[in-house]
Parts: structure tokens; C-alpha cells; sequence
């Protein structure tokens, strides 16, 4: 199953907040990343001209979320790019001491003649940050900087 | 306010009136106090006095940790109106070691990272901390005012023209990118001299420097201490203004709005209707990432030195040890980035005046009046020594004397510019020797929020919004419509109550209100 995601109104009264969830740490990656994307601009409005692979490796699923989230914001400023989707591929080590996220990214050069941009968002905070899981789905809740 | 006893909770007011309440439910959010109305409640438990009309204090006894007492500059309205995260925060950044006198929260004051924005702290550089959640994502995001010559008269008929040419000048939004190329050694020159940097580069006026806080030009920024991904981030950006609350906008002064008419002679004000442009924007994507990356650093820093926050955002190091240098000289440079970055736009700004009206800038008498950091850790020296102050959505508001200040401004006090709504308005202020005792030289920077962005995105339409300033005669061009319903006047304080508030406490004095009649957003 996709996971899902919500912005949430009132955590962060200047700045914005999502929390995603999906039955799979697959899902859940796969939604807060829509989150994110969406913040910053109308995934459908934006081409798939431009493409590059992310590799990101941490300790825990919460640090490599956190990583891989501000990576997509450091990539929207350093090349001047908005995002349009991203395949992911997670996996781990057999003692889970190591994450992996795997990531084909595609979007286009920023355009504001074409594109529907949002948010230029200056970062992904701790405040509230979480990453959790219950007997079948797992969260994350992220709060933006913009 | 101070709490009486059980059964239930009362609450007694710490004045002469001396009444009080009593409440069945005490763990609501409420308290209430008869002498500012009988309806007043306030978003905390914590026990809250009175210390005059607009100052209010939490006594150290409210909340495990503090070393000082918490103030919050408001009046009762304002104090009514604050979210939790005000409160919460305040009394967080009270318990942070090293800390002097008070925590300090402004009347625009909201929930923010770490400290609430608004928030101001002094600690002691030998044995106090810094915090990146003290200065902001955004370091040094700014203000910064230009007068012309110009009266509204001789503006209007050519408004459309002037505010397509600024939005062609001045990129905003979204990965926007500024027509200055830098290569990284460079980009290194602007980290280390600033505004100065673009003054060489033909990018401004000698004069501007002396009215830009610090000449525009911190010292310690060590480029060396800066991450590559901040490099990355931040060296196509310069002369950008970014989207959120970012804005570029074309004021009138009328004579009516002028409320100190020596102080803003001094500044070049004459009234009649004349023309003025305000800048707000900060360090963009380098700034962001230099406090990011140095948010991490801390968080592992912050064991090492065993110190520990109540809140993750107020992740710190002590001053002089290396964690705490380093961050320091990276947050110099994103400072001094920031000062370039709207010394940059001041340029493009004239160039897009000068094309319009077919003359120069010189002509046009477009003056620098002031340029001000309200996200910023300093070293400053005041009577009783030297601080490092941290203001976070705070402005500094030198006194007349001070001699920090330039020549021009020394017998009125530092110009203090807060930006309103762009459908309300701003307003110029000056510092006072109050500010200097009692604030560390600090005051406002705005008007704060109230609503969140997405009820401010449910509550109006961008395109709605954009029809309707223009009935009212303030033209917008904006990148984003959903940005630009996110920032609809609506959302905000009241920003005339919030700057009677610091001129009611004394911290700063009213010179002049600003009326917007256009605004450039991300």
C-alpha cells in the first residue's frame, strides 16, 4: 500500500508541518519525500528534465529520514532545481546498525513561468521530529523552516 | 499573577488592585487578571506578574533550571494573545548556562526553534553558550530601508512599470538565482568583508556603510569553518530574496505618519507623500545550511561539555570552546553574506529606479537610511560589560550616544525598522538609553504571526488577495500565489499595538509609520 501523508495546521504557527505514514518504512519514506516535494512546488507542473542519484547511509531510520529530507533541500538551493518525484530503494545491514537509502530523483531547472511553486523551504527542523511505529503502520512527523 | 491555593487555583494580581480569581479546572490554559479586564487568559499555567503597563515577568520559580527570570514585553492584549510556545520557550531559554540578567521575549513574539522568535538573551562570553536555536535558520535575516526623492505623485503613473522592472531585478522565490557570479574564492571575500565586498564591485555607495549595523561587516567570519554543502547552497544566490515572509516594498511616508519629526529629518524623511523602499530578507540557502549543519555539531557537543536543554532546538556549546568558535566564524560569514545579499538588491533596486524615471540614483536622492540584522549573536559592550547577546526575530536599538552608531544618528538613536503586513504597513523607529538598560540594547522586528500558513492559505485565495490590495492601491507581484496567501495581512498581529507596545515600554520611540503601495514576495 502507498503511504499517505497531512500537513498539519497548527505545530508550527510561521512555518509548516506534515506527518506521513505508510504500512512499510518503504511508504513512509515514499510519503514524507511527497511531502516535502509538494511543499515546493506542484509536482505536476514540473518536467522530468533533470535527473540525479542520492546515496545517503546512517545509523537509524529516524537520522536517515531526517539526512535524506534536508539533503532534498540543500539540492533544491545548490542546484537551483525543483522535483517532480523520487524512486527510492531502503535497506539495512543484518544487525540493522546501518541504513541505506537508495535515490533516483527527477525534476526540472526552477521556472516560475511554468512551474506552481510554493515554499522555499530553508530547512528540516527537530522541533517535534519524530519517527515512530505501532503494530502495523509507521509515522513521522517533520516540521519545515520556510 | 500569583498563584493562592487549593481547593481549585486562585490567582492574584501582583498590583494595586490586588483581586483575584478562582478556577475549578486548573490545568486549562487560562488564568485572568482583573485589573487588565475581566476576561484577560493567557496560554500557560506559569505564574505571570505584572511589573508595569507592558512588561511582564516569570519568576525563576516556575520552572526547574531557570537561572534567571523570563520577561515578556506586551500589553495585556498582546500577553493575552501569545501562543504557549511564547511562554514555554522563554522560560527554556532562562535555564541556558551562562545566561544574564533575564531571558527577553518582544511583544511580536511567537513559538519558534529554540528560542521564540522575538526572543533576545545576553550570556556571559567566558562561561555562557551560544545556540544556533538563538540566531535562527535564517542568520542575519534583516531589514533595510532606502528613501528617494520621489513623492507619490510622480510615482503612481508609473507604479506598474517600477514594480514589473524590480521583479525582473530582484529574484525571488523558489531556487532563485542572482545575477552576481561568484567563484568560491570569491564567495570567500563576501563571507569575510560583507557589504564592503559589493562597494568594491561597483554594487553600492561608500555612505552606505556607515548606515549599516556593524558596516555591514562582522568581524571573525572564518570561511574555513563553513561546509561545502552551505557553499553550495548559498553562491548563486546573492541579490535573491527568497519567499516566505521575504518581501521587497515601495512605501509612502505621508506627513501624518510622522510621529518624530527630528529624528526623521535626520533620516532624510520629509513626508509629503514621499516615496521609500524596505528590504527584508537574510543569508538564503547558505545561511539555512550553516545552521543546520552546526545544529548537528552541537547536539554531539552538548554531551561532551555535559550540557543539557529542555527543548533539542536549543542545542549549544560553550562560547570559547572550539564547537562554539567554530560556529561563531561560520555564522559571521552567513551574516556578512546576508548584509552583501541586500546590499546587492539596494543596487539592483537603484538601477531599476534609475530605468524607470529615466535619471540616477544619486538624482533620485535614494540614500541608504539603515540596515539591520534581527537574527544575529553579537559581541556588544555595554556599562556593565560585554555580552554576547543573541537576538532571534529581535532588532538592536542603540541609544543616542551610542558610538556604534554613525555620525548622522548619534544625537537620535539607532534607526529601528519593523516590517509589518504587506497589507498594513511598517514603521521607523528609534533606540533609546532604556533599550540600552533594559533590553541589551533591543526591541521588536515585526508584527508576528497568528495563523498558521496553511489557515491563512484556507482562509483567503492568492489571487483574491492580489485583487483586492490592488483596490486598495498596493500592487503585488509574487512568484507563488499559495506563498503569497500564506502572507495575507490577516495572519498577523496588529502591528500598530505591537509598536505602541515598545514604545509605550520605552525600549524604542516611533518616528514614522510606512504605507506599502507595492510589494515584490517569493
Amino acid at each position: 500500500m502507498p503511504g499517505t501523508f497531512r500537513f498539519l495546521d497548527d505545530i508550527a504557527v510561521a512555518d509548516m508541518a506534515f506527518e506521513a505514514e505508510g504500512d512499510s518504512l518503504q511508504a513512509l519514506f515514499d510519503a514524507a519525500t511527497q511531502a516535502l516535494i509538494q511543499s515546493l512546488a506542484d509536482p505536476a507542473s514540473v518536467a522530468q528534465t533533470w535527473q540525479q542519484i542520492v546515496d545517503v547511509e546512517e545509523p537509524d531510520i529516524e537520522t536517515l529520514l531526517f539526512e535524506w529530507l534536508n539533503r532534498l533541500v540543500y539540492l533544491k538551493d545548490a542546484q537551483a532545481v525543483v522535483f517532480h518525484h523520487a524512486t527510492l530503494r531502503l535497506d539495512t545491514n543484518p544487525d540493522r546498525s546501518v541504513w541505506r537509502l537508495h535515490a533516483e530523483l527527477v525534476g526540472a531547472p526552477v521556472d516560475p513561468s511554468s512551474q506552481e511553486l510554493r515554499s522555499d523551504v530553508k530547512g528540516v527542523t527537530k522541533h517535534l521530529y519524530a519517527v515512530s511505529q505501532d503494530e502495523t503502520r509507521w509515522k513521522a512527523r517533520v516540521v519545515l523552516d520556510v | 499573577m500569583r498563584r493562592a491555593g487549593k481547593p481549585g487555583w486562585y490567582w492574584t494580581c501582583n498590583c494595586a488592585h490586588n483581586e483575584r480569581a478562582f478556577f475549578h479546572q486548573p490545568r486549562l490554559t487560562f488564568t485572568l487578571c482583573f485589573h487588565v479586564g475581566p476576561s484577560m487568559t493567557l496560554n500557560t499555567e506559569m505564574q505571570v506578574n505584572r511589573i508595569d503597563d507592558y512588561l511582564w515577568e516569570i519568576p525563576p520559580t516556575e520552572k526547574r533550571g531557570m537561572l534567571v527570570p523570563a520577561r515578556i514585553y506586551a500589553s495585556p492584549a498582546i500577553l493575552g494573545s501569545m501562543d504557549r510556545g511564547v511562554f514555554e520557550q522563554v522560560t527554556n531559554v532562562a535555564c541556558l548556562p551562562g545566561i544574564h540578567r533575564y531571558a527577553l521575549c518582544m511583544p511580536d513574539g511567537h513559538w519558534g526553534y529554540g528560542f521564540p522568535i522575538g526572543g533576545v538573551a545576553a550570556f556571559d562570553p567566558e562561561d555562557g553558550i551560544i545556540s544556533p536555536g538563538g540566531v535562527g535558520y535564517d542568520i542575519n535575516c534583516g531589514m533595510r530601508l532606502i528613501r528617494t526623492d520621489l513623492s507619490l505623485a510622480e510615482v503612481q503613473p508609473k507604479l506598474e512599470q517600477l514594480m514589473t522592472e524590480l521583479f525582473r531585478r530582484v529574484p525571488a522565490g523558489v531556487g532563485s538565482r542572482g545575477f552576481v557570479t561568484v567563484h568560491r574564492r570569491e564567495f570567500r571575500e563576501v563571507m569575510r568583508k560583507g557589504a564592503a565586498w559589493c562597494i568594491a564591485q561597483g554594487y553600492g555607495w561608500e555612505e552606505d556603510l556607515d548606515r549599516i549595523e556593524e558596516r555591514g561587516c562582522l568581524g571573525g567570519a572564518d570561511p574555513a569553518q563553513v561546509t561545502d554543502y552551505a557553499i553550495e547552497r548559498g553562491i548563486n544566490q546573492l541579490g535573491t530574496l527568497g519567499s516566505g515572509n521575504h518581501y521587497l516594498e515601495v512605501q509612502v511616508v505621508s506627513d501624518k505618519n510622522i510621529f518624530d519629526r527630528e529624528a526623521a529629518t535626520a533620516m532624510g524623511l520629509r513626508g509629503r507623500d514621499q516615496i521609500v523602499v524596505m528590504v527584508h530578507c537574510g543569508s538564503r540557502g547558505f545561511g539555512h545550511q550553516v545552521a543546520s549543519d552546526y545544529l548537528k555539531v552541537f547536539e554531539k557537543a552538548m554531551r561532551r561539555y555535559g550540557i543539557s536543554v529542555q527543548d533539542q532546538q536549543l542545542a549549544c556549546a560553550p562560547f570559547r570552546s572550539p564547537e562554539g568558535q567554530d560556529y561563531f566564524g561560520a555564522m559571521n560569514c552567513a551574516a556578512n553574506t546576508a548584509f552583501a545579499n541586500r546590499q546587492v538588491i539596494t543596487h539592483q533596486i537603484r538601477e531599476a529606479f534609475a530605468a524607470v524615471f529615466e535619471s540616477t540614483p544619486h538624482a533620485l536622492g535614494m540614500h541608504l537610511i539603515y540596515d539591520v540584522a534581527h537574527n544575529i549573536a553579537k559581541v556588544e559592550r555595554y556599562e556593565n560589560g560585554e555580552w554576547l547577546v543573541h537576538r532571534k526575530g529581535a532588532t538592536r536599538a542603540f541609544g543616542p550616544g551610542s558610538p556604534a552608531l554613525p555620525d548622522c544618528y548619534r544625537a537620535i538613536g539607532q534607526p529601528v525598522i519593523c516590517g509589518g503586513s504587506m497589507e498594513t504597513g511598517s514603521y521607523l523607529l528609534v533606540g533609546t538609553d532604556r533599550a540600552m538598560q533594559d533590553t541589551f540594547g533591543s526591541t521588536m522586528h515585526g508584527s508576528g504571526r497568528t495563523m498558521s500558513r496553511a489557515q491563512a492559505k484556507r482562509t483567503v485565495r492568492g489571487e483574491q488577495l492580489l485583487r483586492d490590495m490592488k483596490q486598495h492601491g498596493i500592487l503585488v507581484k509574487a512568484v507563488s500565489m499559495s506563498g503569497l496567501a500564506e502572507e495575507a495581512g490577516l495572519a498577523y498581529k496588529n502591528i500598530s499595538e505591537v509598536v505602541n507596545t515598545v514604545d509605550g515600554a520605552g525600549i524604542t520611540k516611533k518616528v514614522a509609520e510606512l504605507k506599502p503601495i507595492g510589494n515584490i514576495k517569493g
